[in-house]
């Protein structure tokens, strides 16, 4: 039954145990953040001990990364705290050491943590979704209102990873010093959290600090929020970010639900009224033709098909200039509406 | 995150299925522990909910962003008769 809350939980309070699932090799060390029952997905702060190395491989799950401190070898190139890696299940990284020892969050979204040795990707891996990026020093701070309404200023962010489906996002976030926002929320997705350095506060769990971390399930209350020194963390959610503020701290995750419906209702009561009177109660999500529409394919004749090069315009109004001939502006208007 | 069903069929080996009741036991204790913990911080969460109240309705309520808004003293809610402050859910809406 997909991960428990838990919130809050110090990576400082536990011991690193030893990895010992096959494919990891010795000299890595893990303390678990969060787990999901079923499927294995979990989250965990790993510590690859200096002279750690492992084989060029894949793992069945995705998985993202961010080194938190010392440096990681990854093939012919050096990556140091803060570089973030996005790697689709099947993908094969190449071979990772670390000289002088790295602490690395990891977090495998869609199963256990595995790692099959290979050189090549797996065939059925997405690999064009792969990305890495040093987020400390190639990505600049932004405002942190990718929703609205938004945190206080003084939350920025850095996007590290977006989903256009799901809306799910990865993204670094910080909180300058005395900054705090005077009010309760909630969301309709999962939020996770990890920090990197510093202390936050909320009101319903109190410190933060340093290897702080949750993983709070859709619809449960949290703020209000502050950070009296300054704190930098490493967030998720698992789909759309909606901030629902609100300054009642005795609701429950239900009521909290009923609350996002109500909105649904007020904001988009031709939708909802739909999606509450149609007979469909079948076990799959409404239908998104845009996934499931009869579409051309690879062996239709778009040469037959086409009419034009791409930049004629027949719905363009303007005065067609003919120039057949010398100079000979026949001036003939074509008022070509083309409705087929 | 994604839910791109980035995930690729396998068949889980015995060892990594031991490996994962392990760690969900080890999570159960911390949940455990994170939720005894939670309860006992109740009479201080107590005092910091009149602080907020105090904030919003004088400073102002975030409503967006920078946003604030004073909420008067007479809209702030009041807890529910018999309920208890709470603020782990274990499995969120489908917490018991
Ligand atoms: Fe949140």
């Amino acid at each position: 039954m997909a991960r428990p809350h838990i919130e809050p939980f110090c990576d400082r309070d536990v011991n690193f145990k030893n990895m010992l699932l096959p494919g990891f090799g010795r000299g890595m060390g893990y303390k678990m953040l969060s787990l999901d029952n079923d499927t294995g997905a979990c989250s965990m702060t790993v510590q690859f001990d200096g002279g750690y190395s492992q084989a060029p491989g894949f793992s069945w799950s995705e998985l993202e990364m961010i080194v938190i401190e010392g440096e990681l070898q990854v093939g012919a190139r050096k990556v140091r705290k803060g570089h973030y890696f996005f790697v689709p299940a099947g993908y094969a990284l190449p071979a990772l050491s670390s000289t002088g020892g790295a602490q690395v969050l990891m977090m495998y979204n869609t199963g256990e943590p595995s790692h099959v040795e290979a050189t090549e990707h797996h065939p059925l891996s997405q690999v064009d979704l792969y990305h890495d990026i040093d987020s400390y020093m190639d990505i600049p701070w932004a405002v942190g209102n990718v929703t609205k309404p938004s945190v206080a200023s003084g939350c920025m962010i850095k996007l590290l990873n977006y989903n256009p489906i799901s809306h799910a996002m990865t993204f670094l976030y910080c909180m300058t010093p005395n900054f705090y926002q005077d009010n309760i929320s909630y969301h309709d997705c999962a939020e996770e959290s990890y920090h990197l350095w510093g202390t936050s506060w909320m009101m319903q769990f109190g410190d933060l600090p340093s290897g702080g971390y949750f993983w709070r399930p859709a619809y449960i209350n949290h703020g209000a929020f502050a950070s009296e020194f300054g704190c930098i963390a490493l967030g998720r959610t698992d789909s759309k970010l909606f901030n629902h503020f609100h300054y009642n701290p005795w609701t429950t995750p239900v009521e909290n639900r009923a609350r996002s419906a109500a909105r649904i209702y007020q904001r988009d009561p031709l939708l909802y009224r739909w999606m509450m009177s149609k007979d469909h109660n079948h076990p799959h999500s409404p239908q998104d033709f845009e996934q499931t529409m009869a579409r051309r394919g690879p062996d239709y004749d778009h040469a037959a098909a086409a009419v034009s090069d791409g930049k004629e315009h027949h719905h363009w109004h303007g005065h067609h200039h003919r120039h057949d001939g010398d100079h000979d502006h026949s001036h003939s208007h074509e008022h070509g509406h083309r409705h087929d | 995150m994604t839910f791109k069903n980035l995930f690729i069929e396998h068949r889980r080996t015995p060892e990594a299925q031991a490996w994962i009741d392990e760690e969900v036991a080890a999570q159960e204790q911390r949940f455990q522990t994170i939720e005894k913990q939670m309860r006992d911080l109740a009479p201080q969460r107590e005092i910091w909910y009149r602080e907020f109240f105090d904030r919003i309705s004088t400073i102002g309520f975030n409503a967006d962003g920078d946003d604030k808004v004073r909420i008067k003293p007479e809209d702030l809610p009041v807890q529910p008769e018999g309920r208890r402050d709470r603020v782990v859910w274990k499995h969120g809406t489908d917490t018991d």
